[in-house]
């Protein structure tokens, strides 16, 4: 069984001053390749910090994190910056999209960022992914002329442009309204299912537990479990104990 | 490859987008890079000029490339830069043809031209002297039984006019001052001369008479000025050679083998012509040749005035006919009643710009004729008296050849007042010791001794009795023989001749220099050749100090470098201004981006990715902006080139070595600019790259928070 994703024991403490405020407090997670893996818990329950850790984006002050293989403690700042190009789709929450840049061009970027395909190439790919997200008219627009969910889907496609095997999105849909999100999720759920690529996103909203596969409850920088979304949704979004607080 | 440039591509779309998202900041910074680089560009071609042109008066007029001097001298050597009375404080070199044979082996060295700079007091044309001489001279003739009658009346008359003249302005300056302004032997000596009797006197006693106008009156003519003149002794012809900007104005050179004196031209027309008369000159070429107005210019004004004050000058000049005649014309050109002449020509030298050309011409035409506008004429003898190294006093008399100039340098007193003598006669005066002279000196002064002659006396008796002259073998020193020279001492007329002696054209090659001028081949191996110079003078025995042409002008060589100091002082000013405002604005731009920079982090972007996302954009602005500076900058240089920078007045005109700049533009000027532009552009963008490069990828996620 490959774990595209191995977390064990992992402590995340952030230093405010004098003051340590642990975020996460050993954490173990593994998902396997192609889940589609929603991260739930309350606000300040540890998502974004997991996620980064996830996204090598942050290091964690005590325990391990494996991603695609890789033991990323033994990995130089440069040689991260290279599995997140290669390996990592990253979605935001606010899209962050490059505001100077088409979105063409913004969906481009990472693949000229690899140095590998060939224009031909990646013309080719950035088209296929227009198609897919259904924004192929808006090729030439700047980000600030689409609309909320539009950018998302250029955010999504830019993710998956370089074929990565791990995606991870945190709270994708908390900026779009709930029509819209469901839209992005039903995108991102396609995508899942038709190139093979794992999915990890982070939500507080209970709604969207069904279209995980899985779902891992977070409070207090710890697991509460991890079950499928049946057994999320039939636990009717009152999950046991600690009772979700927020949202 | 095609990666590299690919991704070199978005880099560019991204820093170009982001110029132009941030028009005004990109404008102001780029407007700073424009003045900066178009500054350099403009700045150092003008400067290059300057010191092309100035190179060429500095180098053309007489230092030569290199000059050489004995290493063991007091002083350093200054040309031009010097402007105390002597020359500087130099060891001699012995002999100038080892010397010349030693530099001469240096092959970059073409010529070496011998000089001397020294400088001298010389009387020169008390015009009262000329007319008491004059009538001294009819005197003499009258007792030796010539029928002069016809002449003496009007003599007497003129002598009669300067005596009045003196008498007014000693009037005038009681009346301006007070009386004891006037020393009271003066006023005696004025009240005799214009007491009723003073001409019945004189024609009892015309040679005591005489005696008391020589004595008493003439000094009261302070127009008896003495001239300083700077000269340099030389080789006249190996000069002219060398110094191909030297053009005879009047008269002829010194011939080969020759004593005698050229005037600098600048010199003769500021120092010997009559003032009244240079001024008016000044006054002329000024507003005709540039462009100046008597009503706006507060320097021709000052002339006007002066020249309207001191018509004595030209009164002293005048005996009662000339008077006369003068009193009928400018009546006539003025349109005046007035019966002063020297009221008259005050009027007249009270020009404006409406009759400045008039009166120009008619001073030329019509009064000038009768006036001796030059108190040396070409061909006159001129008595050098110097003081000698030792501090005795030597005098030489030496024919007055012609003028000259230099080319293009004509109105510059920098290179003009420097005059020429042949070497021999320098060296006289200079009184180089050397070890035959200091034994004739010693004979001269064992007989002094016994004859109880005074021994600056002697010296001069000596020297002028230059023992390898073979025109005066009665002035032969010899050791033994030291009564044979204090013999020569009554053969006083043999001296008056001298300045016609020729000298044999060896000796300007064998004796005692101070320095030498040192034209090169190639001026580019200037230092080289220097060093070279120095070794060869060791070799052959000699200490040879060499010095480059900038050096060896003095101050005014240095002038050029002070001037790039300048420049490149603003510069760096404006650059280092540059320098903050795009950090600044880089900074600025860098910090709205936080986000931005932690997606593209994020995504996969490696820091240097970043780092050249930031030059680019700085390059980018400073390539632009550098380029259309520069540009501008070549156009100005371009437009100055073809209109020319007038010389406004005449260090101006030297250091432009002519009337106009006409600054020429390099390649280097452009490439300086621009790599300024380019290295201030990329360092600039240094402080915000390496804040870019901190910013984690986390902050993309927390861009919202
Ligand atoms: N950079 C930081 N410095 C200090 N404390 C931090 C930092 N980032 C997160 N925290 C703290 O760590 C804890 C976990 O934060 P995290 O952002 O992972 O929670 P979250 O589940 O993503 O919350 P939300 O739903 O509000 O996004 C919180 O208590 C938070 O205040
Ligand atoms: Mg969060």
């Amino acid at each position: 069984m490959t774990h595209i994703v191995s977390v064990q024991q992992v402590f995340k403490n952030y230093t405010l001053g004098t003051f340590v405020v642990p975020a996460l407090r050993g954490v173990s997670l593994d998902v396997e390749e192609g889940e589609f893996l929603a991260i739930a818990g309350p606000s300040g329950s540890g998502k974004t910090t997991l996620l980064n850790l996830i996204g090598c984006v942050d290091t964690p002050t005590k325990g391990l994190v494996r991603i695609a293989g890789n033991a990323t403690e033994t990995m130089s700042e440069r040689q991260l910056t290279r599995l997140r190009l290669h390996t990592i789709g990253f979605i935001f929450q606010s899209f962050n999209l490059v505001p100077v840049l088409s979105v063409f061009q913004n969906i481009e970027l990472p693949l000229l960022l690899q140095r590998s395909a060939t224009t031909k190439e990646r013309r080719a790919r950035v088209e296929a992914l227009l198609d897919r997200v259904g924004i192929r008219e808006y090729a030439s627009h700047r980000p600030s002329e689409l609309s909320g969910g539009q950018r998302q889907r250029v955010a999504i496609a830019r993710a998956l442009v370089t074929r990565p095997k791990l995606v991870l999105a945190d709270e994708p849909t908390a900026n779009l309204d709930s029509v819209t999100g469901t839209n992005i999720l039903d995108l991102m759920k396609e995508l899942n299912r038709t190139e093979k690529t794992t999915f990890i996103f982070s939500t507080h909203d209970a709604r969207v537990w069904s279209y995980a596969s899985s779902v891992v409850r977070l409070a207090d920088g710890q697991i509460v479990d991890r079950v499928t979304a049946e057994e999320a949704v039939r636990a009717g979004g009152v999950p046991g104990q600690p009772s979700p607080r927020a949202t | 490859m095609r990666g590299y440039l690919d991704t070199l591509k978005v880099i560019v779309v991204i820093a170009f987008r982001n110029l132009f998202a941030s028009r005004l900041k990109t404008l102001i910074v780029g407007g700073i890079i424009l003045f900066g680089s178009m500054l350099v560009v403009v700045g150092t071609a003008l400067v290059d000029s300057v010191d092309a042109s100035m190179s060429r008066s500095i180098i053309g007029s007489v230092t030569g490339h290199i000059q050489v001097y004995n290493a063991k001298s007091a002083d350093e050597l200054a040309v031009m830069g010097n402007f105390q009375m002597e020359g500087a404080d130099l060891e001699q070199i012995d002999d100038f043809k080892t010397m010349r044979e030693a530099l001469l082996k240096v092959p970059n060295v073409k010529t070496v031209v011998p000089m001397g700079l020294s400088g001298a007091m010389v009387p020169a044309g008390n015009s009262v002297d000329v007319v008491l001489e004059k009538l001294r001279d009819l005197v003499r003739r009258q007792q030796a039984g010539e029928d002069v009658k016809a002449a003496i009346p009007s003599q007497k008359d003129h002598v009669r006019q300067i005596v009045a003249v003196l008498a007014t302005d000693m009037a005038n300056v009681g009346k301006v001052l007070n009386d004891k302004a006037v020393a009271p032997e003066e006023r005696a000596a004025i009240a005799r001369a214009t007491a009723p009797d003073f001409w019945d006197e004189f024609d009892q006693d015309p040679l005591g008479t005489l005696e008391f106008l020589e004595n008493r009156i003439a000094p009261l003519a302070s127009d008896a000025d003495m001239l300083f003149l700077r000269y340099v002794g030389t080789d006249p012809a190996a000069f002219a050679k060398s110094f191909d900007r030297m053009k005879i104005v009047d008269g002829t050179t010194i011939p080969p083998g020759r004593r005698g004196f050229l005037f600098s031209k600048w010199m003769y027309e500021g120092q010997v012509k009559l003032k009244t008369a240079h001024r008016l000159d000044v006054i002329h070429d000024a507003i005709l040749k540039r462009d100046k107005a008597i009503a706006t210019d507060p320097d021709l004004q000052r002339l006007v005035k002066q020249n309207a004050t001191e018509v004595k000058e030209i009164m002293l000049q005048l005996d009662s006919q000339q008077t006369d005649a003068f009193r009928a014309k400018l009546q006539k050109e003025l349109a005046s009643q007035e019966s002063d002449v020297s009221k008259l020509l005050a009027e007249f030298f009270r020009v404006d710009d409406g009759n400045i050309i008039r009166r120009y011409k008619f001073f030329y035409d019509e009064l000038a004729p009768s006036l001796t506008l030059y108190r040396v004429r070409v061909g006159d003898t001129l008595t050098i008296k110097a003081f000698t190294k030792s501090g005795y006093v030597q005098s030489r008399n030496l024919r007055v050849y012609g003028t000259f100039t230099f080319e293009g340098l004509e109105d510059s007193h920098l290179a003009g007042n420097l005059n020429l003598m042949d070497m021999v006669s320098f060296r006289e005066l200079y009184g180089f010791a050397t070890p035959e002279r200091d034994r004739e000196i010693q004979a001269i002064k064992a007989a002094a001794g016994l004859k109880e002659i005074d021994r600056d006396h002697a010296e001069a008796e000596l020297f002028g009795a230059q023992p390898s002259e073979p025109e005066s073998p009665a002035a032969v020193a010899t050791v033994d023989d030291a009564d044979a020279v204090l013999r020569g001492l009554a053969g006083k007329h043999r001296r008056e001749r001298r300045e016609d002696q020729a000298y044999d054209p060896a000796q300007l090659e064998q004796g005692v220099v101070l320095n030498a001028a040192v034209i090169v081949r190639d001026p580019r191996r200037i230092p080289q050749t220097m060093r070279d110079i120095e070794a060869a003078g060791t070799r052959a025995g000699l200490t040879l100090k060499a010095i480059d042409w900038q050096k060896a002008s003095g101050l005014v060589g240095q002038f050029v470098t002070m001037i790039r100091y300048v420049l490149y002082i603003s510069v760096l000013i404006i650059f280092a201004v540059a320098l903050v405002v795009i950090n600044n604005a880089l900074v600025m731009t860098t910090l709205e981006r936080i986000a931005e920079i932690g997606t593209l982090r994020a995504v996969g972007a490696q820091r240097r990715f970043l780092l050249g996302m930031l030059l680019v954009e700085a390059l980018a602005v400073g390539g632009l902006f550098g380029g259309i500076g520069s540009a501008l900058g070549a156009g100005i240089v371009a437009v100055l080139r073809i209109v020319g920078i007038p010389a406004v007045n005449d260090i101006f005109y030297f250091f432009f070595s002519g009337p106009r700049l006409h600054p020429g533009l390099s390649v280097a000027n452009l490439a300086i600019a621009l790599a300024i532009v380019l290295v201030v552009s990329g360092a600039s963008s240094i402080y915000p790259g390496l804040i870019a490069m901190r910013v984690s990828p986390r902050q993309a996620m927390q861009s919202d928070e």
